[in-house]
């Protein structure tokens, strides 16, 4: 449920959902995200997803605030409806014929998809992803395991033993906040943050876990890293992820990392 | 095709190659990057017969040195920080035919920060995720070639010329000191008290050192600050104002991150962006509240 709508400067406006880090209020923000996409709304130019707002930009000399936000609000509406009206159907899936043709809301012509990748699928994807928990890569694992008192064993369980939901992405271009993470892993950022992070490490902080594109400065606690490249900028598709992604770690050991292809 | 070779001899302090903006990637953490002061570059572009939206060379404060292998027509624009074509003073804000074997550097900042140099012309260079805008941090990877370093060479295919244009003085941006920019409320802006936000508009702040591309801290604490909530990362777009955890105003600007976890004030109108760009540390910026309805 929306809970409100703003302006944001004087090229965007910023819808606000309730206010709390929670899947399903992020499911929300995806699935409005993507109904915005599809709708091809002349005159918005962006998107940001979060853990519980949405920011749209918009071309003021295409569209004003007053009409952008009432489609905006009317999307929001919609969606709620379709979604009480059919409790089977999850928030995100969509007609199939998603990613080609759509209408444009406003003037009633047919547009096709402009997405930059060529797709506004908005079927939610679940991701196996590797992730090697022993040394040299998890870094931090030790050390969380005696400050929250239960093995490293337990900690690496706990992150493979349920799903976790891509919120959004940001920070850097790549970097993906996961969660929500079981209460026993709740854990602080570092103190004193690293001056570089591998590319690829696997962290956690408070209720999030997230991975790194590429090498940064970050405070996160590293648990592991995956072998998978996360954010490869020679790609078409430089991403591996997206918002609303559904994600399942699993452990492998450093031969395995090793010899990954 | 004639084309001109740009041979950078010198690199300059913080030397990049920005367009309008790499718009539509925000949701993967992509900053939208592009040209600090957007119009001069544009005007930059007009000046030699290309499109507004076209690369440019974007020059901070101390500036490269170029030697030009062919002929070509250039323009510079923004800040005047005392161009030189073979020791000659090179005017602002107009065409300049340049001739195989010139060689263009810069002296002492005398206005502005930011200038802009357009070469007439298609600039052979890869776009990355639809612009030439350097990508900050993990810039090597994805746009090596908009990130101007000693040695570099920027080939240009010159596909037209044109008759010498020129702005007039009265038609350039001007850069005023102090500079007032207008800003909108932000989305937080209500969750602060009165004192807070009267301080805010109350006052002239200097950018300090620690400003950059990606952000322009201000010299001061707002009184009265008494965050009551953790703000959940939300999305930033640049000109949003954030508040620090201190009460120091941050001002964001083209490559900043996408999302963010502070309260945010104000917005910067984006036109005025523009005129931000031009202040370096020490400048002094401040802030008039406008309704949505006042801006253009």
């Amino acid at each position: 449920m929306i809970q409100s709508i703003k302006i944001y400067g004087d090229q965007a406006l910023l819808v606000n959902f309730e206010q709390r880090i929670d899947p399903a209020i992020n499911a929300a923000v995806i699935a409005l995200q993507n109904a915005i996409e599809q709708a091809q709304i002349d005159g918005v130019t962006f998107q940001i997803p979060a853990y519980c707002s949405l920011t749209v930009g918009y071309d003021p000399s295409k569209i004003e605030f007053a009409v952008l936000s009432e489609v905006v609000r009317q999307i929001g509406a919609g969606l709620v409806e379709r979604a009480s009206a059919c409790p089977v159907t999850k928030a995100l899936a969509f007609d199939p014929s998603c990613g080609g043709k759509s209408k444009d809301l406003l003037t009633g012509r047919t547009k096709v998809s402009r997405n930059g990748f060529g797709t506004s699928c908005s079927t939610s994807r679940l991701l196996r992803i590797p992730v090697c928990y022993e040394p040299p890569y998890a870094l931090d694992l030790e050390d969380l395991s005696t400050q929250k008192g239960i093995s490293q064993e337990d900690i690496i369980n706990l992150h493979t033993s349920q799903t976790f939901k891509v919120y959004m992405l940001g920070f850097l271009p790549g970097f993906v906040f996961m969660g929500k993470l079981p209460n026993a892993l709740q854990c602080n950022r570092k103190v004193t943050p690293r001056l570089r992070v591998p590319p690829s490490s696997v962290g956690i902080a408070g209720l999030q876990t997230g991975i790194y594109p590429t090498e940064s400065p970050g405070g996160w606690q590293i648990i592991g890293r995956t072998p998978l490249t996360i954010f490869d900028p020679k790609k078409e598709q430089p991403f591996y992820f997206r918002a609303g992604d559904e994600v399942q770690f699993y452990a492998i050991s450093k031969e395995e990392f090793l010899a990954y292809a | 095709m004639p084309k001109t070779t740009l041979h950078f001899q010198k690199a300059g302090l913080q030397t990049t190659i920005q367009d309008q903006g790499r718009i539509g990637y925000q949701s993967y953490g992509v900053p939208t990057s592009g040209a600090m002061d957007k119009k001069a570059a544009q005007l930059a572009n007009e000046l030699v017969g290309n499109s507004p939206e076209n690369p440019v060379i974007e020059i901070t404060l101390l500036g490269p040195k170029i030697q030009f292998l062919g002929a070509c027509q250039i323009a510079i624009t923004g800040a005047d920080l005392s161009p030189r074509i073979n020791q000659q003073i090179a005017a602002l804000y107009k065409t300049i035919e340049v001739k195989s074997g010139d060689v263009l550097k810069f002296g002492g900042v005398k206005k502005g920060c930011r200038a802009y140099l357009a070469v007439g012309g298609k600039w052979q260079i890869p776009p990355w995720l639809d612009s030439f805008s350097a990508l900050p941090y993990s810039g090597e990877a994805a746009t090596p070639k908009s990130i101007i370093k000693k040695g570099m060479h920027l080939e240009v295919e010159i596909n037209r010329t044109i008759t010498t244009k020129h702005i007039s003085i009265s038609e350039q941006p001007q850069y005023e000191q102090p500079l007032r920019i207008r800003v909108l409320p932000g989305p937080e802006f209500e969750e602060f008290s009165p004192y807070t936000i009267a301080y805010f508009f109350s006052r002239g702040y200097k950018i300090t050192s620690d400003s950059n591309r990606m952000g322009y801290r201000l010299d001061a604490n707002l009184i009265d600050f008494k965050p009551n909530r953790e703000v959940i990362s939300s999305g930033i777009i640049p000109g949003t104002i954030q508040i620090t955890s201190a009460g120091q105003p941050v001002i964001l600007m083209a490559d900043a991150q996408t999302v963010g976890g502070y309260y945010r004030i104000a917005n910067v109108v984006k036109a005025d962006l523009d005129k931000l760009a031009q202040l370096k540390p020490g400048d002094e910026v401040w802030f008039s509240l406008v309704r949505l309805e006042e801006v253009i």
